[in-house]
């Protein structure tokens, strides 16, 4: 459909000048350049790859030489779903599809996620490679949208030959679910806290986040204590953030703490005037604000010009500094709080993983190296180079056994014949049955235009 | 109170909505398709705005009226060399190229935009509240440029030769084209009037919203809703459907969850065209 305007375009009437002939081919030449190059920064499968990963291909030149792909460490233990070694068809390289959004309202979130997968395969790679040979990875963008995902992802899988897809977004994973079953192709996201995977995850369906039901008990447990008498909720109109405030809103219901306005409201309107009518009206103490930066940037403004003079907690689609100069830091200085899953700052491995990485400190970014150093982890435990094999040991490397939380120490363990357990940078990695972890949160206030740590919440906040 | 409250946040909503579909109700009139491009020129106004003002410091009031013109000639270029070619062929095909234009315009803003959120460097809104309706300045204005705008159009296309062209043309084009109409300068000047007005509702959306890649694509169902409600009568059906779907939007908000402003607005357009197939309009009109 793309082609049509463009095609048509280049075959105009007789009465049409020459020279707007050339000017219509030269713009048409150049739209066409241009919409390309969009496609280039990410709907591609391989180019884009090359493009995107350089990291992985510097760090390990070798890798197409099969004879440096080190061997099997040992036979793999017959527990952890060992069967005989699959050859790769060069021996050299195991590929893996990096599946994030580049483009869209969530670009910023994607290129985190890409950047610290890359890292993990730069030091999977300096420290010799998996049993399979060394990571190669491939990047699509997705832009947030499904169907795209999912053309995107059986590129991966049919033309690349990936085993495991990283990356997506909760509506992409959970459109993924199906393929990544019958593929047999472990499909893992560091972001996507969707509820609907708790009934569909657990099988070559995982994730290095909580679920969002944890961020609405974090969310719920700031609000019933800060001492407010009134709260109202503002919420997209998304099963990712009505969920986890429906949690919350029964956690401040439970406090006493009158809740004014429940407002499911949906994003892309140019003003929201209307859903803030009532809400200004009852001025309440504070507004939790479970939305995305276009939505909720609007949002904020509005309220504040209305005179909404309170505090806020918003969720962590706005926990970027971008928010500040996109409201203005005046506006939310000290009365806007963030709350988001979050590494254990506190954690040695989380500490040597921010040593290791300048980026450590961004959201998800953790989780995300977390992701890509379990599968090499998991192809070493199993020696089966493919998704199955992954997903017969996932759980088993990061449960029980020698704690590493590097995959140089991991591999060395496991060719010492030790059952390991991965202590994550961004926490313990503990599967449940959906393939989900429990996780540790953050509250940040803005503070001078930008965002400050005020509260952490382990994981074992929410054990009951 | 809080009623009347909801009723003027409609009545802002209605007339943005008039802004938007204005420009889209005169291409179907005169160039007879629905121009699905539309909601990616009003793209093309909010992030020129942006680009000019945000990033190149230029005030707001010199930043928007050349994001219109520069709106206005990008309109004016695509047509003359993607619709033009192909009039010939149809309604269907020019709808269905317009849809692939917007596809392109979106695929270069993205390329050009990249990812994220983008606002203006103006102020934030101040409030007033005239009886005790809150009422900001920048809702003000854009009851007053859809007023503007309604009156301009109207006086432009009542009073002036070309305008009386233009609605010739409307209303049968071989019969304006056999008495001596200009065709070519009244699909010129058509466009750069359409796609000035969705210049200058970018410019509004780019003021009161925050702007990302998808935001402009995502007005086209409203705009669609209106430019159905209103059929293809008078653009006087345009301002009064802006007004109906904006303000039934909103004050449902006073008693049913804000999730479903867009069924409100669809439900209006089906309950006019069960009793009215053509719309407000009745029978074509010019």
């Amino acid at each position: 459909m793309e082609s049509t305007p463009t095609k048509r375009g280049t075959k105009m009437k007789p009465t049409t000048p020459r020279w707007l002939r050339l000017v219509a081919a030269m713009l048409a030449l150049a739209v066409i350049a241009a919409a390309c190059g969009n496609d280039d920064d990410g709907d591609g499968p391989a180019a884009p790859a090359e493009q995107a990963a350089p990291e992985a291909t510097a760090a390990a030149p070798e890798a197409t030489d099969g004879a440096t792909a080190p061997e099997p460490t040992e036979a793999p233990d017959a527990s952890e779903g060992g069967e005989p070694v699959d050859e790769p068809a060069d021996r050299g390289e195991v590929t893996i599809g990096v599946l994030v959004p580049l483009t869209g309202e969530l670009g910023e979130f994607g290129k985190i996620v890409a950047d610290a997968i890359e890292f993990g395969v730069g030091e999977i790679n300096v420290a010799g490679g998996t049993v399979c040979g060394d990571i190669r990875t491939v990047v699509a963008d997705t832009g947030g949208d499904p169907e795209t995902g999912i053309r995107e992802a059986t590129n991966m899988i049919e033309s690349e030959g990936a085993i495991a897809i990283l990356g997506p977004t909760s509506g992409i994973m959970v459109a993924l679910v199906d393929l990544a079953k019958r593929e047999e192709v472990v499909i893992m996201s560091p972001y996507a806290g969707t509820i609907t995977l708790n009934e569909l995850g657990g099988d070559f369906v995982y994730r290095t986040v909580s679920s969002d039901l944890g961020d609405g008990a974090a969310s719920g447990l700031w609000l019933s204590t800060r001492g407010y008498g009134s709260v109202a909720f503002m919420v997209q109109n998304e099963e990712s953030t009505i969920s986890p405030a429906e949690v919350a809103r029964t956690e401040v219901e439970e406090a006493g703490i009158d809740i004014t306005d429940f407002v499911v409201y949906n994003p892309g309107q140019p003003s929201y005037q209307a859903e803030l009518t009532s809400v200004l009206a009852s001025d309440p103490d504070a507004i939790f604000l479970a939305g995305g930066q276009e939505s909720g940037v609007t949002l904020i403004k509005e309220a504040v010009a209305g005179g909404f003079d309170g505090e806020w907690l918003f969720t962590a689609d706005l926990a970027v500094p971008e928010i500040f100069d996109a409201v203005g830091a005046e506006l939310i200085n000290d009365k806007a709080f963030v709350e988001f899953a979050d590494a254990d700052p506190s954690l040695p491995e989380f500490i040597s993983f921010e040593e290791r990485y300048p980026g450590a400190g961004a959201p998800f970014a953790p989780n995300s190296f977390d992701m890509v150093t379990l599968v090499a982890l998991s192809l070493e435990a199993s020696g089966q180079c493919d998704g199955a094999g992954i997903n017969s040991v996932i759980r088993g490397v990061s449960d029980g056994g020698t704690p590493v939380s590097t995959f140089a120490e991991g591999r060395d363990a496991l060719a010492s014949g030790d059952d390991i357990n991965y202590e994550g940078a961004s926490g313990p990695l503990v599967f449940d049955p959906s393939g989900t972890v429990s996780g540790a949160y953050t509250i940040q206030q803005a503070q001078n235009g930008e965002w400050v740590n005020v509260e952490f919440y382990p994981a074992s906040t929410f054990v009951e | 109170m809080l009623f009347l409250q909801y009723l003027t946040a409609g009545v802002v909503t209605g007339c943005f909505l008039i802004l938007a579909t204005i420009g889209f109700s005169l291409t179907r009139q005169v160039e007879g398709f629905l121009n699905i491009a539309h909601a990616e020129l009003l793209g093309i106004g909010a992030f020129a705005t942006w680009w000019l003002n945000a990033s190149q410091g230029w005030h707001i009031l010199i930043a928007g009226p050349a994001a219109v013109v520069f709106t206005a000639l990008i309109g004016l270029g695509i047509a003359r060399t993607i619709y033009d070619p192909i009039r010939s062929r149809g309604p269907a095909v020019l709808l269905i190229t317009s849809t692939g234009v917007a596809f392109v315009i979106g695929g270069v803003i993205d390329a050009l935009v990249g990812t994220g959120i983008r606002t203006l460097d103006i102020g934030l809104a101040t409030s007033y509240k005239p009886f005790g309706i809150r009422i900001t300045d920048y809702q003000i204005l854009v009851v007053a440029l859809a007023a503007a705008v309604s009156v301009s159009l109207a006086l432009f296309l009542n009073r002036t030769r070309i305008g009386l062209a233009i609605r010739a043309r409307a209303v049968n084009p071989e019969l304006a084209a056999s008495r001596g109409v200009d065709v070519a300068t009244t699909s010129r000047v058509t466009w750069l009037l359409s796609s000035g007005l969705a210049g200058l509702a970018g410019v509004m959306l780019a003021v009161i919203a925050t702007l990302t890649t998808d935001l402009p694509f995502a007005q086209i169902l409203q705009i669609l809703a209106v430019a159905i409600l209103a059929g293809l009568g008078s653009l006087y059906t345009v301002i009064a459907s802006g007004l109906i779907i904006g303000i039934a939007m909103d004050v449902s908000v006073y008693w049913i969850p804000a999730g479903y402003r867009p069924l409100v607005a669809f439900s209006i357009v089906i309950i006019v065209l069960l009793f009215r197939s053509e719309g407000l309009a009745g029978r074509r009109a010019a």
